[in-house]
């Protein structure tokens, strides 16, 4: 099984419906238990560099570190007594506060782990084809999308463009302070300019014969197969084990948005 | 999904500012990470108001039933498919915030853009994205007094962020001239021809 191969839209199903049955997990051993499995699905059949998979994780295990502390820090009240792990200056960590922090820093690293997982191996151009081809997304919308995206790297360039032209003709008003004025000296130029493209790219695939008929073809068809549906039980069956094995090790509590 | 009403022209706008704003969200995405490691789950909420801008920029320029909650997906998916860890979950999380807004313009029945409406449509996302947030981030473990400052902070961040700092952002592109066929450029020239 190589993920990139993988249909984008069946692939993208399994990662959202993983993140959807994990929301209801509220012990650490859970979301633990899926950042281990998808870390090493990625590994194995994703052919993702470590170096770049690490360097868009590290963000993640920053804002999970700093949710635990503040999960530590300011529990609820209405939480059990539980006994005290550790006191820190004047506030008091109890085992009940730290399992919590624990299962919702956890949550949100399986979280990210799933996705880089779908991000790092799926080509956008085969996404929206995909999106067309098995979800019936409107071609209008979908080739509007990618046109839409074809100006990404123009705009770095454009971009160039407005800073040197600016430079060029400087008038006095080289860098300002204010950063209103230099939003609007950068963004609006920026936008316009990309509106005047999308009107006359619009009018370019209009005038080509471009239409909105649900009876297109495809030069390129994406296709799903049985690869896609074992990498959905893969996936599903992951979450699922992982809320077995919680189970089995005495942790029962579901999160259900508690009050 | 029916596109009645939108011409192509309409939707690789509207894409086009997505494309825009995704790149700026995902800016934002950075400064929120390091602003939640000072600040903590605070950090996110101060700018909270940014992620909607799209929705208030799109429905203003273009006047259009769908106009909000379309731009917002398409900017969450372009957020995907530049690449981001928030992942494809970000796609539903666009979905719940456009639709805060889209509920706003549709209860004026897409008759009023002033700025009440449009602040109002910030705020609109920001309780729709809390209500969502409170469940997928887990707000119920924090304490009943910082998930209400949250909130709080959350609104006046929506109310500003999108709704005001949107509606300069569209009326400084009207006024460049770019946006003369759309509704916001028609508007503007009935005002400006009225007789005083």
């Amino acid at each position: 099984m190589d993920l990139r191969e993988l249909n984008p839209a069946v692939k993208g199903l399994a990662v959202i419906l993983c993140v959807l049955l994990l929301s209801f997990a509220l012990n650490p051993v859970t979301p633990l238990l899926t950042l281990a499995a998808t870390v090493i699905v990625t590994w194995s059949f994703g052919r993702v560099s470590w170096g770049r998979w690490l360097l868009l994780f590290a963000p993640f295990l920053l804002a999970a570190c700093s949710y635990m502390a503040a999960t530590v820090l300011f529990p609820r009240e209405s939480m059990a007594p539980s006994p005290v792990l550790l006191q820190l200056g004047g506030f008091e960590v109890t085992r009940a506060a730290a399992e919590l922090a624990a299962s919702l820093g956890l949550r949100v690293l399986a979280f990210s782990a799933l996705s880089l997982l779908f991000i790092l191996t799926t080509d956008p151009t085969r996404l929206m084809l995909s999106l067309m081809q098995q979800c019936r997304m409107p071609p209008k919308l979908a080739y509007g999308i990618l046109a839409g995206y074809q100006f990404l790297p123009l705009m770095q360039e454009e971009f160039r463009i407005l800073r040197t032209a600016q430079r060029v003709r400087d008038g006095g008003f080289r860098r300002s302070r204010n950063p209103l004025l230099q939003l609007h000296r950068t963004a609006i130029p920026l936008l316009a300019g990309a509106i005047r493209k999308a009107e006359r790219v619009s009018a370019a695939m209009v005038s080509k014969g471009f239409t909105d008929s649900p009876y297109r073809t495809f030069y390129k068809r994406v296709r799903v197969t049985a690869a896609d549906w074992l990498f959905l039980a893969l996936m599903v069956g992951i979450v699922l084990l992982s809320y077995l094995a919680a189970w089995r090790l005495g942790y029962t509590r579901l999160y259900n948005g508690e009050l | 999904m029916k596109l009645s009403g939108w011409k192509l022209r309409d939707i690789v706008v509207m894409s086009s500012l997505s494309v825009v704003f995704a790149v700026v969200y995902l800016l934002f995405l950075q400064i929120g990470v390091v602003l939640t490691g000072f600040m903590g789950p605070m950090g996110y909420e101060v700018l909270f108001g940014i992620w909607f801008i799209v929705s208030i920029i799109a429905a203003y320029i273009l006047r259009k039933p769908g106009a909000a909650l379309l731009s917002e997906v398409v900017a969450g998916a372009v957020e995907v498919l530049i690449g981001n860890a928030v992942g494809p979950i970000l796609i539903l999380s666009a979905f719940v915030q456009g639709l805060g807004a889209e509920a706003v313009f549709a209860a004026t029945r897409y008759r009023s853009y002033s700025v009440r409406t449009l602040m109002l449509a910030g705020i609109g996302s920001a309780v729709f994205s809390f209500v969502w947030g409170y469940f997928r981030s887990g707000f119920a473990a924090l304490s009943w007094d910082l998930v209400l400052a949250m909130f709080v902070v959350r609104l006046v961040s929506g109310a500003l962020l999108a709704g005001l700092l949107g509606r300069w952002i569209a009326d400084s592109l009207a006024r460049t001239g770019v946006l003369r066929s759309f509704p916001i450029g028609k508007e503007r020239r009935a005002r400006h021809d009225a007789p005083a």
